[in-house]
């Protein structure tokens, strides 16, 4: 039988700990990028559709 | 948009500051004597990075370290190469005689200490300061330049040409050479007795002859040989450059953006920062809970008991590189996303694994740094007496290793400070590159915000797995 390691959930607790930056940074970005790809949406919904990369750089467009 | 996400950066930044401050007034006191618990260390490092990325895109408009201006600061005196190849050449002959020749114990003998030590962990940080001195030591280069020259005058003419080294090939001997020594240090169960380390270094020998002679020395030397290209990654950090009997100057970070990524380069880089962080982690709880685990699961199906505890921690190698692999590769992806870029996601890896090198370094200084405090000392008397067999050539024979000189809270400050250092190179890099790959300010920035959480997330690795190694 697998015994759950409580006896050391001091250990776990603490090292998850490091990883809270990395999920409110990543948190972030993830909310930045559903926001992009809304206002992308709005943009090419409402513009015709030759601008709808108007938002890439130069090079993209080769 | 670019303000508002600036804008929550920076008060999560102040945000994260402000924790330091509250929590060191609670008085939390950790084992090395240090203010604050060392997970706030980590907080504190994200902090930095968030702050550095914020400055970079207000601050940082235009690249500075692409196509880097070099300045001609000396020349050299010609004798001076073949002078350093024979001190390679002698130092490499010695290695191998003390490991021979010598005591077999590991304390006694320089054979351990020289290759854990001084050529591991010594070399890549003086290369980063002095730029490539090892190419100039090289003694495995030296053989083949001196065979190379008896050659041409014995056969009177040119000697045939070496084979075109293969593109596909790249930099994979160099990764595969590195993953081999790592396992060497971390798994093999003679990495302590200088003749099995002895039998090893004429075996790297071999190998490096052949690569030689198959495609050339300048083409194996760039591509092929593992340790010369490891170090030669660290010193294009450096401010000095050498080539052909001449010393240049140019700014640091700067010989980087020059680095060919050619295929092998994303491995070797995350084979460098992996095998590193599996060298922490094998010393934490966690892998002292998983590695008996394992072994008894491979006992089962057959293996002896020194066998299967070597497969399990030559799995737990692999794995933790492969992990290392698939967090840049996650990171580029997001990035790839983010800019909507039109390369691949192999092509854009390519061209951010120059920002990785500092990140190695900083691996190879916080994981290590309490090695060469320590153990480091030992050379002092190993120089004297290097087979262990009582001589005292330079008399420091009696010398010991102090092990007050420097503290379990300075250790972990000076881990902590490279780790920030690396990446914060790492994120500038990054940021530089992402102005020349995406021409205007604003997508580069974007680009980056899946980079600096690979910068936050190897950061973080990076501090859990120096205070599991502790605890």
């Amino acid at each position: 039988m697998i015994v759950p390691p409580l006896a050391h959930a001091g250990h776990w607790i603490t090292s998850l700990l490091y990883l809270v930056p990395l999920i409110v940074v990543i948190g972030m970005l993830a909310a930045a990028s559903v926001r992009d790809r809304r206002a992308a949406a709005a943009e090419s919904a409402g513009s015709p559709p030759g601008d709808a990369t108007a938002d890439e750089p130069p090079q993209d467009r080769h | 948009m670019r303000r508002r996400v600036l804008f929550v950066l920076a008060v999560a930044a102040v945000a994260l500051v402000a924790v330091p401050e509250a929590a060191s007034a609670h008085g939390f006191v950790g084992r090395e004597d240090l203010p604050i618990p060392k997970w706030l260390f980590g907080w504190a490092a994200t902090v930095v990075l968030v702050a550095s990325f914020v400055g970079l895109a207000v601050l940082w408009p235009r690249p500075r370290l692409e196509q880097p201006a070099e300045r001609r600061v000396a020349s050299l005196p010609r004798l001076l190469d073949p002078i350093c190849a024979a001190i390679g050449l002698a130092g490499f002959a010695l290695i191998v005689y003390a490991g021979f020749a010598g005591s077999q114990e590991t304390t006694d003998n320089v054979v351990p200490t020289f290759v854990f030590v001084v050529f591991w962990v010594v070399i890549p940080v003086l290369s980063a300061l002095l730029g490539d001195v090892f190419m100039a030591f090289n003694p495995w280069r030296a053989i083949a330049r001196a065979a190379a020259a008896i050659a041409s005058r014995v056969s009177r003419g040119p000697l045939p040409a070496a084979m075109p080294y293969p593109t596909a090939l790249g930099r994979w001997p160099a990764a595969a050479g590195i993953l081999v020594f790592a396992w060497v240090e971390l798994v093999y169960p003679g990495r302590a007795e200088p003749s099995h380390l002895a039998v090893l270094a004429l075996a790297y020998a071999a190998v490096q002859l052949v690569g030689y002679s198959l495609f050339g020395i300048d083409a194996w030397s760039r591509r092929g040989d593992a340790f010369g290209v490891y170090f030669g990654l660290f010193a294009r950090m450096s401010p000095l450059r050498w080539e052909g009997g001449a010393l240049y100057r140019r700014l640091a970070l700067s010989g980087l953006t020059t680095l060919d990524a050619v295929p092998g380069t994303v491995a070797l880089l995350c084979t460098m920062i992996g095998t590193t962080s599996f060298d922490g982690f094998q010393a934490g709880p966690l892998w002292g809970d998983l590695a008996p685990r394992m072994s008894d699961a491979l006992r089962n199906v057959g293996f002896s008991e020194a066998t299967a505890l070597q497969v399990a921690f030559t799995i737990g190698l692999v794995v933790v590189v492969l992990l290392v692999a698939g967090l840049y590769r996650l990171g580029v992806s997001g990035m790839r996303n983010a800019s909507r870029i039109g390369l691949s996601t192999d092509a854009l890896a390519a061209r951010f694994a120059h920002t990785l090198v500092p990140i190695a370094l900083a691996y190879v200084v916080a994981h290590y740094f309490s090695l060469v405090a320590y153990q480091g000392q030992a050379m002092g008397y190993l120089v004297s007496d290097p087979l262990g067999r009582g001589a005292n050539v330079f008399g420091t024979a009696a010398q010991t290793i102090d092990y007050t000189w420097v503290t379990a809270t300075t250790i972990w400050y000076v881990q902590v400070t490279a780790l920030m250092f690396g990446h914060v190179a790492g994120l500038i890099l990054a940021h530089d590159r992402a102005l020349v790959a995406f021409k205007d300010g604003r997508a580069a920035t974007r680009s980056q915000y899946w980079m600096l959480a690979v910068m936050i997330a190897f950061t973080s690795l990076g501090l859990w797995l120096l205070s599991a190694a502790g605890s």
